[in-house]
């Protein structure tokens, strides 16, 4: 069976909710920047399944570059901010750095 | 032909991100992830985005990943073993989404496939794209601006993960 539109939006639908699942789960911070690398990855992917049915038009792939420009710049501002809240408290479980609550 | 290397990359990424939600240590999900991602390239060049798929690899699984790997190393081990309990209501989450994704994906686009054109050949993407990122009509704007983008975040996570004087 030769791979339609489908497959690919099957595909993309599966790895966004296992995103979503392991940013939901996990309280470990590393974890829930890779559940939403995983989320920013399905919907690139629908991006240019749904760009290769355009024909000439590379719209979907531009998009999915800046797509991949962002998630790169998010993650490494992302890991800074995981070490600074390492540094201030002793642990990366964000349930445990609640000062601002109290 | 074309079948079996679609299905080899999906299964790549499929895979890849069940072991990310699943396994237990944190390292091995980061290169559960490399895994993921790497299937998604795949997954690019069978859609005949070339140019893309190349990009996912070098800055995804090339790059991305070592700043995880090192995020990793640079804090502590903790146990992220999940139990029954701390996965019931994220599971339960999920599984609403899933359904509601799933159907209208089948749905629609089964609804959508006779209207498909018939696919052309895949042609090479680069030159393509290189002219539109710099074409004012098209996508010049936004990649200035990525730039910028990207210059504040070197800068930023620079200030960020620098180690504080001791007071």
């Amino acid at each position: 069976m030769t791979p339609d539109i489908s497959h690919y939006v099957f595909i993309g639908s599966v790895m966004f909710v296992l995103g979503v699942f392991t940013m939901t789960s996990r309280r470990n911070a590393i974890y829930i920047l890779m559940g939403a690398e995983l989320v920013v990855n399905a919907a690139a992917l629908n991006f240019v399944a749904f760009a290769r049915y355009r024909g000439e038009d590379l719209s979907g792939q531009m998009f999915a570059v800046f797509i991949i420009v962002l998630a790169a710049a998010e993650a490494a501002v992302a890991l800074g901010i995981v070490l600074q809240l390492f540094q201030h408290f002793p642990t990366i479980d964000v349930s445990k750095s609640n000062t601002l609550s109290e | 032909m074309e079948g079996f290397t679609f299905y080899f990359f999906a299964a790549l990424a499929l895979v890849g991100s069940a072991m990310v939600a699943l396994l237990p240590r944190l390292v091995h999900s980061a290169f559960a992830l490399v895994m993921a991602l790497s299937g998604i390239a795949g997954l690019y060049w069978t859609l005949g985005a070339d140019f893309l798929g190349a990009v996912q690899l070098l800055v995804y699984v090339g790059g991305i990943m070592i700043l995880f790997l090192y995020g990793v190393m640079l804090t502590p081990k903790e146990s992220s073993r999940w139990n029954l309990q701390s996965i019931l209501f994220p599971g339960l989450l999920c599984v609403l989404p899933l359904a509601v994704l799933l159907h209208l994906g089948w749905t629609g686009v089964e609804a959508a496939v006779e209207f498909l054109p018939t696919l052309p050949e895949p042609e090479p993407t680069t030159k393509t794209m290189g002219k539109w990122f710099l074409d004012r009509e098209k996508y010049l704007v936004p990649f200035e601006l990525a730039s910028i983008v990207l210059l504040v975040a070197l800068v930023g996570s620079v200030y960020l993960a620098r180690r504080r004087k001791e007071v």
